[in-house]
């Protein structure tokens, strides 16, 4: 292999393209008009967005008992889609400040779009505690301050730990989302004109794309990501805790933190190939958004699918092996009880049909993994419903079991959060370049002056400038 | 990124062998073997498990190792082309370890494994029979260790050979009298038998070890639970916990990067040669990472002592009160300070990092504090009243294994060229962009 080839090693260049203006023209062109499928597309998000708050609103007018939530199985389809969505949030952190630190270069074209994802998610998962307490209008006693008789919270309480949790989650991936678009949105005010144009003057804080901007741009975003790392995990492992504190059999299991955060970025990652599969073919993104990527990302889930499947068999071993009646009820309730469907659903999802990531074809393959990665989302929204539902339907006393059956709206609020998750994420194709403009640029050859050795250019050029 | 470019001709070199090191290495197995029978007459119980601690922790540093191999290998790391060999080079303490294994599958009975004598009358035991009888223990592991070995054994194998060749070429000019010992020859001869050219040799090394890698990561990962499960968490009956296996082998996992830290440091200052391809952003990645896992050997202890502790159940709290109380809460205390808190404040910032001493002092702590670790899994779960908290011959008896096995790191690296020559292409495939046609 040639020494400039050495050079480059892991990089992922994209061979078809060949210049900075054409990187700007391509990705900007996402933003230009939208098409009749958008408009659709667009107008389905809405009318969920409809259903959403036409059926919390009925909740709201009625009293949470239109829900199905009942005792012993007072948590359900609200809590299962929240750390659905949580877990989604999670990949966008991973891939843009995880793998920004393991220097995996393949996640510049990609980490845009699953940062936004992030973005999203956590504002739909936000909501579910909201709906989930009923009385909407009580929400903000989740904050932890005193009363009038200056008595606080409970801090022994993993619900105020999740509030702390879920609220500095937002605000770190929100921030790193954001200055990671503020080169690119640059590049989008010196092609925009009128409006737009002024919207993406002030977003864009008066980018310039000096060296000295540059500088302070790199710093800011390493410290971000280090600070965004460790969040990753304790997010997830706090929303676990919800559940493993407390001493129902089929929760209060140890390796449910790493577990949780394992299956989230399982569950994102999938999201990510699910939204990014499309975004690619409407927008004609094929050349930034190679096989190599999808193939890339189809090993990181195979990777968190299989942490996934080992905790499933430690914790159906480790039940038998507790001797503990319970502990063995619960997990045999889990696999031949009542909810024997949800159980099998998700095993078949996230244990199963994942194998085939094991093969090569399948992984280049972009439509098989479309609909692996769909199978992925079904089975980790079940994965959450099995935990939920299943446990406190079958704790430890018999006379206090009791089966859960989702409303119509809860339903309808399920089906609605994925419309307003949609509605934010067709927004955003529209207002900001779907793929990191700057960061594609360090791949292209730079423009340069006269003739100059290609790799001798690659090691000397700054990364990428703003326009 | 600069180091991440790999010189074209890396030279065979050799550790040198034999000398004082090497004599004190033998030194040191011969007393541990000494300490280890003397004590096996006076006092069996503890002479055991001394011999287990120290098996485990090196039998996991060894295999941890070779997962750090597996794992940067799979995910196509570059950043430590200068110390794969040392990743590998701890394989070679794995056929003793199988070795020094069989004496504790064939001997240790009632006086290890407390449940053998509960399970007359312990009816929680007596549920667990399935899994927890003589007969499939021995099996279980016998078998588990052979496959994880094995595997490890033969990825180092593919990961050596393409370098074979070019020895095999430098030694038959000559040019590599002066450092490679006599014997390698022998070595070479058998690991590059049926030779078919360098470039179809490593073709086929990359092409294999691509596809054995994963395989390597999910037996590592099923069979060091089974280890974590059998030999140290079996010692409580009643108790158990999910997260044990996987704390058990990311620990490993970390102790081998911990140790190649040490080894690579080492390397650095003594051999000067060596010390030129082990730069200082080799020591910087190293450092981050023996960091990394730091934060994570933590979170994992973490995240299984939060829930245990809010959930207050007896038969799950036994475990962790044993351990926090009298007389062992200040041993636990000393591991969480050896494998925390003074990795954690001293390998922070960047500098400690990227200097060879600083950052070979804060794996030592990390290693012995491993160690530990690997001690407080066993000894508090057997102990009896009136036996030593901590007793000397324990660890007197690891010396037996260090000498081992640094002793066969040695002969590793002086048998193979320290720094691997032989580097994989890193994106064989064409990288064509599907779809824009």
């Amino acid at each position: 292999m040639a020494t400039a080839d050495l050079g480059k090693r892991g990089a992922l260049p994209n061979p078809d393209v060949e210049t900075y203006g054409e990187v700007n023209r391509d990705i900007l062109k996402v933003l230009s008009r939208p098409g009749k499928g958008w408009w659709i597309l667009f107008g389905l998000a809405l009318a969920g967005v409809g259903l959403f708050l036409g059926s919390w609103f009925v909740q709201i007018v009625r009293g949470i008992g239109v829900s199905g939530l009942n005792a012993p199985v007072g948590w359900g389809v609200y809590i299962t889609t929240f750390v659905f969505w949580v877990g989604i949030a999670h990949s966008g952190t991973l891939i843009s400040a995880i793998l920004f630190l393991f220097r995996a270069p393949w996640r510049q074209s990609i980490y845009r779009a699953s940062e936004a994802m992030t973005v999203f998610a956590v504002m739909t998962a936000g909501l579910f505690p909201l709906i989930h307490v009923g009385r909407v209008w009580h929400a903000y006693w989740l904050v932890p301050y005193p009363n009038d008789r200056f008595l606080w919270p409970n801090f022994r309480s993993p619900l105020v730990w999740d509030v702390f949790a879920v609220t500095t989650y937002f605000t770190v991936s929100a921030v790193f989302f954001y200055l990671g678009t503020i080169p690119d949105l640059a590049a989008a005010r010196d092609q925009a004109r009128g409006l737009r144009q002024k919207f993406y003057k002030i977003v864009s804080l008066g980018w310039r794309g000096t060296d000295r901007e540059w500088h302070h741009f790199s710093k800011a975003y390493i410290y971000l990501a280090a600070l965004a790392t460790p969040l990753v995990l304790s997010v997830h492992s706090v929303v676990s805790w919800d559940f493993a504190m407390s001493i129902v059999p089929g929760w209060h299991t140890t390796i449910f933190a790493p577990y949780f955060v394992a299956g989230a970025i399982f569950s994102g990652v999938a999201m990510v190939i699910t939204l990014v599969v499309p975004m690619r073919k409407y927008f004609g993104l094929e050349k930034y958004l190679t096989v190599k990527h999808f193939e890339a990302m189809a090993k990181l889930c195979l990777l968190t699918g299989s942490i996934v499947l080992y905790a499933y068999l430690v914790e159906y071993f480790l039940a038998w092996y507790s001797g503990e009646p319970p502990e063995r009820g619960s997990f045999w309730n889990r696999a031949f009880g009542h909810y024997w469907w949800a159980n099998w659903t998700m095993l078949t999802c996230n244990g199963l049909v994942p194998i085939m990531l094991w093969f090569k074809r399948v992984r280049r393959s972009i439509a098989a993994l479309f609909v692996i990665s769909i199978f992925i989302n079904i089975g980790m929204w079940f994965e959450r419903f099995v935990i939920i539902v299943t446990s406190l339907s079958h704790e430890y006393e018999p006379w206090a079991w009791g089966l859960y059956r989702p409303s119509l709206v809860e339903m309808g609020i399920l089906v609605g959060s994925f419309a307003w998750f949609g509605f934010w994420f067709l927004l955003f194709t529209r207002l900001l370049p779907p793929v990191a403009i700057a960061e594609m640029k360090e791949v292209v050859p730079p423009p340069l002056r006269g003739k100059a050795p290609a790799d001798e250019a690659g090691a000397a050029a700054p990364a990428g400038s703003a326009t | 990124m600069a180091h991440d470019r790999i010189p074209e001709n890396v030279p065979l070199l050799h550790l040198s062998g034999g000398g004082l090191g090497a004599a004190l290495l033998r030194g040191a197995t011969l007393v541990g073997a000494v300490a280890f029978v003397v004590t096996l007459f006076r006092d069996s119980s503890l002479a055991w498990k001394s011999y287990v601690v120290s098996w485990s922790y090196f039998t996991s540093i060894a295999a941890g190792g070779v997962a750090v191999a597996v794992v940067t290998w799979i995910v196509k790391a570059k950043w430590n082309w200068p110390v794969r060999r040392i990743h590998q080079s701890f394989s070679a303490f794995l056929p003793f370890s199988f070795l020094l294994f069989l004496p504790m599958l064939a001997f240790l009975r009632e006086d290890y494994f407390p449940w053998i004598g509960m399970m007359a009358d312990d009816a929680i035991v007596q549920k667990k029979q399935a899994w927890l009888n003589v007969p499939f223990l021995v099996s279980r592991n016998v078998v588990g260790v052979i496959a994880l070995f094995g595997l490890a054994l033969g990825f180092v194998y593919l990961a050596l050979r393409p370098d074979m060749g070019r020895l095999r070429a430098a030694s038959a000019v000559g040019e590599d009298d002066e450092s490679s010992p006599r014997k390698t020859s022998w070595w070479v001869e058998r690991l590059s038998a049926g030779w078919l050219g360098d470039a179809e040799e490593a073709e086929r090394s990359y092409r294999r070890m691509t596809k054995m890698g994963p395989v390597v990561i999910l037996v590592y990962a099923v069979v060091m639970t089974m280890l974590a499960f059998d030999w140290a968490m079996s010692l409580e009956p009643h108790w158990f916990s999910t997260l044990f296996g996987g704390w058990y082998f990311m620990g490993a996992f970390w102790g081998g990067l911990a140790a190649t830290a040490c080894i690579a440091t080492w390397l650095k200052d003594r051999d000067e040669a060596v010390g030129r391809h082990i730069g200082t952003p080799v020591l910087w990645d190293l450092g981050k990472l023996t960091f990394a896992f730091t934060v994570f050997w933590t979170y994992l202890l973490w995240s299984q002592y939060i829930v245990i502790w809010y959930g207050k159940l007896p038969w799950e709290q036994a475990w962790i009160n044993t351990r926090t109380g009298v007389p062992w809460g200040g041993l636990s205390a000393l591991v969480v300070v050896l494998c925390f808190v003074v990795p954690f404040a001293g390998l922070l910032g960047a500098r400690p990092k990227k200097n060879p001493r600083v950052l070979r002092a804060f794996a030592s702590i990390v290693l012995a504090g491993l160690w530990l670790w690997h001690y407080m899994l066993v000894f508090p779960s057997l102990h009896h009243a009136g036996d030593p908290v901590f007793a000397i011959e324990t660890p007197l008896i690891g010396l037996m294994f260090l000498g081992l096995f640094l002793t066969s790191v040695r002969w590793f690296l002086s048998t193979f060229p320290v720094v691997q020559a032989w580097q994989p292409p890193v994106d064989p495939e064409p990288l064509e962009a599907e779809g824009t046609s």
